[in-house]
């Protein structure tokens, strides 16, 4: 091993980088502005008010029942739509047909019978078109009719309104949804981008002849595949350090003259070490690195390292608890899951960055040892697939 | 990680060592520059070098000539080691290839150009430079001199012309300035005069005894060369200098000389006419 020769193929990598601006606007701009929009949908979208009819079917108890839960409705927020009167449940079905109306609440036939033998049930009719959405509904009309139904106590017994206060053991509760992304974007950006760049670099060493010549000089294997993780360590360790003070920090320009004022950066807070994070995150490029060394011997032209993704990427996105824990995953997935280094940065990540872990805790140093051992052997798998014979 | 890194190639080290020791055995043969002894290299069912036998002394510009497919470009992947032999053993410069450390004596430039676009002139030689273990600046500036590329130092390798791709790839496979060079197919696709000037460089290197391996397929330029070797389906069909090849063929064409021994030697050049 002479340092000298793997620094000459990390040089050239740099070299031959700096002037291909297009990836490096892919490898430094691309993670910021997809994280950045990302944010900016979580944290802005709107969801859109509901809108609420209440039909009274049963003409014991109804009438005075809809009007409660009409006024519980309107304290709640939600928009309260008025039918026709004399309305049933297929007026109702009709209405959500039209779109003129998001949830009905029919208080059915015999309601006020069935009360007081014991068990009644309200019916609750929503589009069934967007599932996540309508339960929001559901949650938000159950608190309304809890509200309602307090109201309606006979004279004399009153039932108390609780109130509930959400305390969290980790983080803060009223932390967005972005807080528990984050660490899932930094891993996921990096491993995407260096795999991808790393894939097609190397590809185009074999396809341009140049790795044939290469061979022709006394550089080792070992060599070549060290001076690419020097080279591509080089281009994460830049990406990285921009990306986490993207998300970590939040900074506000005053206003200038005609400027107003605005913040750069997320500021998605972490409770342990950014450098914890920064190591790990790192490790995980350096095995994006050497897998698409690797896995550059199977492809024959830059469209096939894309084919790639689907396999490599995609399968990682799914099952490594970027966007599902990995806890909930089908029993089947889990040991799948467990076999992926994404699944144990984003762990590691998750650990440091929203339970404030350190290097003590084990979940993290099990995470750190996976991820070095999987740079480690694709490195060697990386280094054995040069061998392979061009011709 | 260190088995890794001091990992050679196809078990270089062990060829390289044995090589050594037997560079002293074969002394008698220490001035030959390439020996290939019953070399034989098959993909699947094709016999791309097939028995081939070759001593060649050193100090001289041999061509390798033969039609697309004859087995040129195999044979020297299994001369510089980038091959591992079926069968046979390729010895270069007293030391049985492949073998890593031979390499740093060894110059290839390949057919295609194998440089990189997106660096200039200077830093593809500097980087091949250093590779061969070469860090004086005055080495990598003579080899640029050499093929007239030191008024370009700065031009990306991508912006040059074809012509000059090629003269840049010869540059960086002569920048250690090696005692033998392969070079496969180095005029191929460049004009007349660049051609005449390529010859020009090869022999000035070659007095100063150092050993060219060209392959070429195109017959005119076989006379540049002091020996030529003929090659088709893998194997040798005759050797010797262009003079001697005419005369035994009885032909003053070298291409008719050519197909003579492609006949089997046999039949007189009118015939083939």
């Amino acid at each position: 091993m002479r340092p000298r020769r793997a620094f000459a193929v990390c040089r050239r990598l740099l070299d031959e980088l700096r002037r291909d601006h297009r990836s490096l606007g892919l490898l430094f701009i691309a993670p910021i502005v997809i994280t950045g929009l990302l944010a900016f949908i979580l944290r802005e979208q709107e969801a859109p008010v509901p809108r609420v009819a209440v039909v009274a079917v049963d003409q014991q108890i109804g009438p005075v029942l809809a009007s409660a839960i009409t006024a519980a409705a309107n304290d709640a927020g939600l928009h309260v739509v008025d039918l026709d009167a004399g309305a049933d449940e297929n007026d109702a079905r009709q209405a959500i047909r039209d779109e003129r109306l998001d949830i009905a609440v029919v208080i059915p036939d015999g309601f006020g019978a069935e009360l007081t033998g014991g068990g009644a049930s309200l019916v609750v009719i929503t589009a069934g078109v967007n599932s996540a959405q309508e339960g929001g509904y559901v949650a938000d009309l159950r608190s309304a009719l809890s509200g309602a139904l307090g109201a309606l106590a006979p004279p004399g017994i009153s039932i108390p309104s609780l109130s509930i206060e959400h305390e969290t053991v980790y983080g803060a509760a009223d932390a967005d949804i972005l807080d528990l992304f984050a660490p899932a974007l930094v891993a996921f950006f990096s491993y995407f981008f260096v795999f991808v760049l790393t894939g097609v670099s190397f590809l185009r060493e074999r396809v341009g002849g140049t790795l044939e010549r290469l061979l022709a000089t006394p550089v080792t294997r070992g060599e070549i595949v060290t001076g690419y993780s020097l080279g591509f360590g080089v281009l994460a360790i830049v990406q990285v350090a921009l990306l986490l003070v993207w998300l970590l920090s939040q900074v506000t320009v005053p206003a200038i003259g005609p400027l107003p004022e605005f913040t750069v950066g997320l500021g998605v807070p972490t409770a342990g070490s950014p450098a914890l994070v920064y190591g790990i995150t790192l490790l995980a490029a350096l095995g994006a690195v050497n897998l698409g060394v690797f896995l550059s011997t199977y492809a024959r032209t830059e469209l096939q390292i894309i084919q790639f993704i689907p396999i490599v990427i995609v399968p990682q996105a799914l099952l490594s608890g970027v966007l599902f824990p990995v806890a909930a995953l089908p029993p089947i997935l889990q040991p799948i899951s467990q076999l992926m280094p994404m699944t144990y940065a984003i762990e590691g990540l998750r650990a440091v960055m929203i339970k404030g872990a350190d290097l003590s805790s084990s979940t993290v140093q099990v995470d750190l040892l996976f991820l070095a051992g999987v740079a480690i052997l694709f490195v060697v798998l990386a280094a054995r697939t040069i061998r392979r014979e061009i011709a | 990680m260190t088995s890794l890194v001091d990992d050679d190639r196809d078990g270089a080290a062990r060829a390289g060592r044995e090589g050594t020791q037997t560079a002293g055995a074969a002394s008698a043969g220490a001035d030959l520059a390439v020996e290939a002894i019953d070399l034989r290299k098959t993909f699947g069912a094709i016999h791309a070098v097939d028995g081939i036998s070759l001593s060649l002394p050193a100090g001289r510009i041999y061509g390798l000539l033969g039609p697309n497919g004859s087995g040129k470009t195999t044979l020297i992947r299994l001369l510089t080691g980038l091959a591992k032999p079926t069968s046979g053993q390729a010895r270069v410069l007293g030391t049985v290839m492949p073998s890593r450390t031979n390499l740093a004596r060894i110059g290839y430039m390949t057919q295609a150009d194998g440089i990189y676009s997106e660096l200039s002139v200077v830093e593809n030689v500097r980087f091949f430079a250093t590779l061969y273990g070469v860090t004086d600046r005055d080495a990598m500036l003579d080899a640029l001199r050499l093929v007239e590329l030191d008024d370009r130092t700065a031009t990306l390798a991508g912006e040059l012309s074809g012509g000059m791709r090629r003269r840049l790839s010869l540059a960086c496979a002569l920048v250690h300035k090696p005692p033998i060079a392969f070079l496969d197919e180095p005029t191929v696709g460049i004009d007349p005069a660049l051609r005449v000037q390529f010859w020009a460089h090869f022999r000035a290197i070659a007095s100063a005894g150092t050993t060219f391996v060209v392959s070429s397929h195109v017959m005119d330029e076989a006379d540049r060369c002091d020996e030529l070797v003929f090659m088709r389906d893998g194997r040798v069909l005759a050797r010797g200098s262009g003079a001697d090849l005419r005369a035994s063929a009885g032909t003053e064409d070298l291409e008719q000389a050519f197909l003579w021994y492609a006949e089997g030697g046999t039949r007189s050049a009118g015939g083939v006419t």
